[in-house]
């Protein structure tokens, strides 16, 4: 109980010296905001629905699941073999030579997770020119670090005693892998993977503000040149993109778990 | 014979979507390689590697001239300034995800607006139920670059608009896991309370509340590592922290400058990691 209050007034003090970081002198709209931001929620009414700039919105949309897609199978490429040596079930932690590799598996994942998919996409942009490997790479080095943790922690946590089964029955660690973790471990990386596909569709969304071709770019043309109506369009175009693969990866993942 | 046919229709789903997802992956690949991009050929384009060769070194500043920014301490102080300022900026998104989730949680939950925790259901208690599970979802769907290139439109540059872009963006997400919490929780202890004649703040402060709280912290404490992560993304648009001083340094090829602010970045996401999981211990310990 004692803790718990430390934490509530840790909190709270790191709240209020957040706020202090804010510059309250000057204000906090500025000069013609209030009218900006009236302009741009009356052009919600109506958003533009013309055929020319519907087609322009889907075909964004397009690239947009393209780039998800694309991305996150050359995450699950990165993370599925990364996972493997980090989790320690065809390593062993004892042997000298496999522990380095363990541990720089590991290691290899933490760098690439830590790192948000704008700022690889930023670097790899600025190392190797705007190109679409640079934003499918983008997504992918995360993602594959993300995925290849969960992967590593759910091939761990399958239950022994059928692995036990199969190691007396004189299965190599290759074998015992294939036959015992991922048996075993396979629904739940599937569905973990498809939890992550949603997420990586307002990713790669937002990966087109490097250049790459997509909903977010389109946003960004739209709100460069103050149309705002058509802001509100591709707005509606993504967050309808989210909702349809919110549900069907919620669908997938409940029936697999079930 | 239905049961078996259920039974069957379940099997499939899952199955049939993986073959939907290789379908639409070799589709993907098909669009990106053949299509109107370069693709794969930008990647065997013999600039590229040596490009990538080339940024590293200018990033590691081995063919420059003059001591490399991070080995500078004067640089090490003024971006640390930047660093303490995308930290205030990922409490202030934490605070405001955490004020609006908390606000609206009640609403959000089926079991509080259908009355099964003891309430009356009412027609407005619907109607606010719909409302705010939609204010949710948009939330939660537009990306928080996004919600910042809007927000700049009106606020004055600084961590402000950053923060409230990812407060909003996070508002969703943490709303709807908190809501799903109330509805999870043991409706008994509210039950008893109304029985013996409590009124709505009572039953809120002595049987939802004490249940719901410290898992709505785990999952603030969850999110703020998400935050900081992209606190530098915001940034890039918002004017605040390190993200603008390192769009800024790249455009002017700082390259040594702009590894001091990656330096910094990571050093950011490792502490936050580290902390949060620190106080995740302390908010479940009893």
């Amino acid at each position: 109980m004692e803790n718990r209050r430390l934490l509530t007034l840790a909190l709270l003090a790191a709240m209020g010296w957040s706020l202090t970081n804010i510059d309250w002198d000057s204000p906090i709209i500025h000069t013609g905001g209030g009218a900006s931001a009236l302009r741009f929620l009356l052009a919600l009414f109506p958003p533009d629905l013309t055929p020319e700039f519907l087609g322009i919105a889907l075909r964004a949309t397009l690239y947009t699941v393209a780039y998800a897609v694309a991305g996150i199978t050359a995450a699950v490429a990165i993370g599925l073999p990364l996972g493997v040596i980090a989790s320690g079930t065809v390593l062993r932690e004892s042997s000298s030579w496999q522990r380095p590799v363990m541990i720089g598996a590991r290691a290899g994942l933490a760098g690439l997770r830590s790192v948000h998919e704008l700022v690889w996409a930023v670097l790899l942009v600025a190392g190797m020119g705007l190109s679409p490997m640079a934003g499918i790479l983008a997504l992918a080095l995360p993602y594959g670090g993300i995925l290849g943790r969960i992967y590593a922690e759910l091939l761990q946590d399958v239950p022994q005693p059928p692995l036990r089964a199969l190691r007396s029955s004189g299965a190599s660690p290759l074998r015992t892998l294939l036959y015992g973790n991922f048996q075993m471990a396979l629904p739940d990386m599937i569905s973990y993977t498809f939890y992550r596909f949603e997420c990586g569709i307002r990713s790669a969304a937002i990966l087109s503000f490097v250049g790459i071709q997509g909903l977010g770019y389109q946003i960004q043309l739209s709100m460069h040149d103050l149309l705002f109506s058509q802001v509100w369009t591709l707005l509606a175009f993504l967050v309808g993109l989210i909702v349809a693969v919110d549900a069907w990866s919620t669908h997938v993942r409940r029936s697999m778990v079930s | 014979m239905q049961a078996g046919n259920q039974q069957r229709r379940r099997m499939t789903l899952p199955r049939a979507s993986l073959y939907g997802f290789i379908l639409l992956a070799v589709a993907s690949w098909g669009f990106i390689v053949f299509g109107d991009g370069d693709g794969f050929r930008g990647l065997f384009a013999s600039g590229a590697w040596s490009n990538g060769a080339r940024f590293l070194e200018s990033l590691l500043g081995v063919n420059s001239d003059g001591v490399p920014a991070y080995l500078q301490a004067g640089r090490w102080l003024e971006t640390g300034r930047l660093a303490a300022e995308t930290l205030a900026m990922s409490l202030l998104a934490i605070g405001i995800a955490g004020v609006g989730a908390f606000a609206t949680l009640l609403m959000a939950a089926r079991n509080v607006s259908d009355g099964t925790l003891g309430g009356r259901p009412s027609n407005i208690g619907r109607a606010a139920y719909h409302l705010t599970r939609g204010s949710y979802t948009f939330s939660r769907g537009v990306p928080e670059l996004v919600l910042a290139m809007i927000i700049v439109f009106f606020l004055s540059p600084g961590i402000l608009p950053g923060a409230v872009a990812l407060g909003l963006h996070n508002y969703g997400i943490v709303g709807r896991l908190a809501a799903e919490v109330v509805e999870n929780l043991d409706p008994a202890p509210a039950r008893a309370l109304r029985a013996s004649g409590a009124g709505n703040m009572q039953v809120l402060l002595y049987a939802i509340l004490p249940q719901a709280i410290p898992q709505f912290i785990t999952y603030l404490l969850y999110r703020w590592e998400v935050i900081i992560r992209t606190t530098v993304v915001v940034g890039f648009v918002s004017s605040g922290g390190l993200g603008r001083e390192f769009t800024l340094r790249l455009s002017w090829f700082h390259y040594t400058d702009v590894t001091l602010l990656i330096i910094w970045y990571l050093l950011l996401v490792a502490g936050v990691d580290l902390l949060s999981a620190f106080l995740r211990r302390t908010a479940r310990a009893e």
